[in-house]
């Protein structure tokens, strides 16, 4: 019983929350010099903590992986530790694993160094990190600890009388029988035990509740109807009181609003997604009127509830999905254009979705099932009407492609690119030291028929897939249903 | 000659014959949790990365074992051997006989081990140490104290029962254990004695609890002419050798962000000058070691803290004077997470009080705190030179 009550306590634990919803591992397609690599990075529950990185090479020309973490910007970005080599499995030859130490919350960067047959290469990848959650004690240790704690108490108790009593007795000399010392020293004992224990149990628990406090928790935005089809969202931030650690170098991020950058040309990507039959998906941009609030025009939408998700990225590369649960009426609204879109009559397919002028978006995969927590690439193929590659594909906001992923129920959401489920902008800050140079250097290539977008989901369950790229000058969505084991 | 010196040995029994082993294996066992707590805080600083195995946490481990497992063994000999004179020296414990002290140390062996998957769990549950004072540190330090004041009471009580040379020779280890307790204090309260703060009365306040506990019980159950003197120079030989010799050892930082060039172990602060109050207590005990016991105490607390503002202060501004900026006095080294701009690597002192009249609330706590420390040293140390068991 109790384990059954351990395991729904754990299930009800949030799984982390930041870039993204409940989605924190990254995963990340990128080229270290001459050799392309699958990233999977697993930030720690509690920072600091350990990070679990696993690189996958897509040759078998490398023969060594160096990792090492830094902070994503100042003086942190430039002065490293010593790298740690990866393992390699032995199984799996080009399949490297190895841990990294986060010692504090905040924007990181992975330095990937790969040495083989052609050189050696370097990748930088963004790892947001922040406490999700404080682990609950397994009961077996609990279980130990009270045992051994029982053990000292009576201890104590045992040698304050035995000190009182005969400490000081001459040798041999049988104890004289004194009630009233023992029971004072007994009395003295036991109320040392219990202030020890009044005092533990209540520092204890103010240690828990600072650092709860400091656990990282969703920002939960505002969002309201100007007009009639103007959304207005006033940003949240609650976890903008992160206390700084004395004698530490380094501070962790303190989260503000007025910080924003771009990320793809835009400071605000949001997604809404119509809410429970998931058919109506749009990829909006609002602009900001003040720090902290955001406006958009919405397009034509039909009466409903919508969960929205709205990506930002701080100065610092640490991005925040903001979310927002609304009931709208049918809005007017207005065509959309430029990189706005979207539609509101997908219809969900296992592998294959309509678009215009009858194309079509495949999803290749096979029939395995997919499990949760493994890094897969998700790759998908424009045809024609005719069943022929797409010759007419176009980059959308500089990439082949956008996809989210989003949990059935809405609690899972993940923005993903060609590059992985990190933000762009920190993917530039983390390679060039500044947020909007240029993604020149990431694989999303030149636009062919084809895109692909590494991501794992983060536990088992539904989950809809929206796959955006845009054609002939249109954005087109598609829509495919998965299940992760 | 030969059948004499063993009838002799034999009548006066082993306890008279020697110094007990447990005695000897507490001394041990204080060296090495003292050490390799020196060399644990250094790793932090220098090479940042824990682990339950780094040779720092096994040296601890190893003291931790030593003074535990000795001391369970002298308690099952002494509950069930028979041994009669091992028990007429014996106190009883639930149940259980063996020396007062045995029980102490072992009692301090039980609250380390505990501590070891308690403070693992934390680190699993609110992340890795940040912070030296945390609940499970505590009850480590707790249980290190027990395995000192342990080995320092098997000592007195072995020493009150002791005549001649093997008087003398316990007399010089129970300051040398009570030098080991010096040194885990001055550990525990490093935080606020770093040489930024040593202008701040908060300094001060925490230096003078509970230090004069113990060099008071431990110089009246020694009875030394220059008892304190000794465990304060425990206290800084220690510091100092370590000190300057652990930046012998290359090192470089494996945690980030690094904000300093380590090349070496980073050595902790210079050791504070307790030896010279403790000095002048010494010298001025043939005046004072006849006054009422609350004189005493108000005598003892005022002139050392007094005397350890007056010295260490100035002293201060020595170490942070381009003069003092050298190994020698291990000013020029900071841990890996110090950033440049921060008061250490910039050599300015740090102002914990926020007015004048903070400043001199906590000044006066200090005096305050350094004469009770010092009153409850004297019942302490009297109550110890009366153990026998």
């Amino acid at each position: 019983m109790k384990k059954f009550l351990l395991f729904i306590f754990l299930l009800l634990l949030p799984i982390a929350t930041l870039a993204h919803v409940n989605s924190p591992d990254v995963y990340f397609d990128g080229f270290a010099g001459p050799y392309h690599l699958l990233v999977t990075l697993r930030p720690p529950q509690v920072v600091p903590g350990v990070a679990q990185i696993q690189v996958r090479t897509l040759s078998n020309d490398v023969n060594e992986i160096r990792v090492l973490p830094l902070r994503m910007i100042g003086i942190g970005a430039t002065m490293a530790p010593v790298a740690d080599a990866t393992k390699r499995s032995s199984d799996d030859p080009q399949l490297f694993t190895g841990s990294l130490w986060i010692m504090v919350r905040g924007s990181w960067k992975i330095q990937i160094e790969a040495k083989g047959q052609k050189g050696s290469g370097q990748l930088e990848v963004p790892l947001p990190a922040v406490s999700i959650s404080s682990q609950p004690m397994q009961s077996g240790l609990g279980i130990l600890l009270g045992i051994l704690g029982l053990a000292l108490a009576a201890g104590v108790i045992g040698i304050i009388v035995a000190a009182a009593r005969e400490a000081t007795l001459p040798d041999g000399q049988a104890y004289p029988v004194h009630p009233g010392r023992v029971r004072l020293s007994m009395a003295i004992a036991a109320l040392i035990v219990v202030g020890a224990v009044l005092f533990g149990n209540r520092w204890w628990g103010a240690e828990a509740n600072a650092n709860a406090r400091l656990n990282y928790k969703t920002p939960n935005m505002q969002p309201s109807l100007l007009g009639a089809s103007v959304l207005r969202l006033r940003l949240d931030n609650p976890n903008q009181t992160e206390p700084n650690r004395l004698f530490r170098g380094d501070q962790p991020d303190r989260i503000r609003l007025d910080d924003l950058i771009p990320d793809h040309g835009h400071l605000m990507h949001l997604f809404i997604v119509s809410m429970p039959d998931m058919k109506s998906f749009w990829h909006l941009h609002p602009d900001q009127t003040q720090p902290g609030d955001f406006a958009v025009n919405l397009p034509i939408m039909p009466e409903g509830q919508y969960k929205l998700y709205a990506d930002i990225v701080h100065h610092t590369g640490f991005p925040e999905t903001q979310v927002a649960t609304v009931n709208l009426p049918a809005v007017a609204g207005e065509t959309m254009s430029g990189d706005e879109s979207g539609a509101f009559n997908l219809a969900a397919s296992d592998t294959v979705a309509q678009l215009s002028d009858g194309y079509r978006m495949v999803w290749e995969r096979d029939d395995k099932p997919f499990k949760a927590n493994q890094p897969y690439w998700f790759r998908f193929r424009v045809a024609d009407k005719d069943g022929k590659p797409a010759r007419d594909l176009e980059p959308y906001m500089g990439m082949a492609g956008h996809a989210a992923f989003i949990s059935t129920d809405g609690s899972i959401f993940a923005h993903v690119h060609p590059a992985g489920s990190v933000s762009m902008a920190a993917v530039s800050l983390a390679e060039t030291g500044r947020p909007n140079s240029g993604m020149e250097s990431m694989n999303h290539g030149s636009v062919g028929p084809e895109v692909s977008f590494p991501y794992g989901f983060p536990k088992p369950g539904e989950y809809r897939i929206f796959v955006q790229v845009k054609r002939a000058g249109k954005v087109e969505t598609g829509e495919f249903v998965a299940k992760a084991e | 000659m030969r059948d004499t010196s063993e009838v002799s040995l034999a009548r006066r029994g082993p306890q008279a014959a020697g110094i007990p082993w447990l005695v000897w294996a507490n001394v041990i066992a204080s060296l090495c949790i003292s050490a390799g707590l020196y060399w644990d805080i250094s790793w932090h600083e220098t090479i940042g990365r824990d682990t339950f195995w780094t040779p720092a946490h096994l040296v601890v481990q190893f003291g931790a074992i030593l003074a535990a497992f000795g001391s369970a063994w002298v308690i099952l000999r002494t509950t069930f051997s028979g041994d009669a004179e091992a028990r007429a020296n014996s106190v009883n414990v639930l149940g259980f006989r063996a020396p007062l002290g045995a029980f102490i140390s072992a009692w301090g062996g039980v609250a380390m081990v505990t501590s070891a998957p308690f403070d693992n769990w934390w680190h699993e549950a609110y992340g890795l140490d940040v912070k030296i004072i945390s609940p499970p540190h505590v009850l480590l330090a707790v249980g290190i104290a027990g395995i000192m004041w342990g080995g320092a009471i098997l000592a007195a009580s072995n020493l009150n029962r002791a005549e001649g040379p093997r008087r003398e020779t316990l007399r010089r280890i129970v300051l040398v254990i009570g030098g080991f307790i010096v040194i885990q204090t001055m550990t525990l309260k490093l935080e606020y004695t770093n040489r930024i703060l040593l202008h701040s009365a908060l300094s001060y306040m925490v230096l003078s609890i509970g230090t004069l506990l113990i060099l008071e019980a431990l110089a009246r159950v020694s009875g030394h002419r220059w008892a304190r003197t000794i465990m304060t120079g425990v206290y800084s030989a220690f510091v100092l050798i370590l000190m300057w010799v652990l930046p012998l050892f290359p090192a470089q930082p494996k945690l980030g962000p690094v904000y300093q060039n380590i090349t070496h172990m980073v050595p902790l602060p210079f050791p504070i000058l307790l030896i010279i109050p403790a000095f002048f207590l010494d010298l001025m005990w043939p005046i004072f070691k006849d006054a009422p016991k609350p004189q005493q105490a108000l005598f003892g607390g005022v002139a050392f803290t007094a005397i350890l503002i007056a010295v260490q202060w100035p002293f201060t501004t020595f170490l942070m004077s381009t003069a003092a900026r050298n190994r020698l006095f291990a000013t020029v080294d900071f841990p890996y997470f110090a950033l440049p701009s921060w008061p250490g690597p910039q050599h300015i002192f740090v102002h914990a009080e926020n007015s004048p009249g903070e400043f001199w609330m906590r000044m006066g706590l200090a005096f305050l705190f350094a004469v009770l420390s010092m009153w409850i040293g004297i019942y302490w140390g009297n109550w110890l030179k009366k153990v026998r068991r």
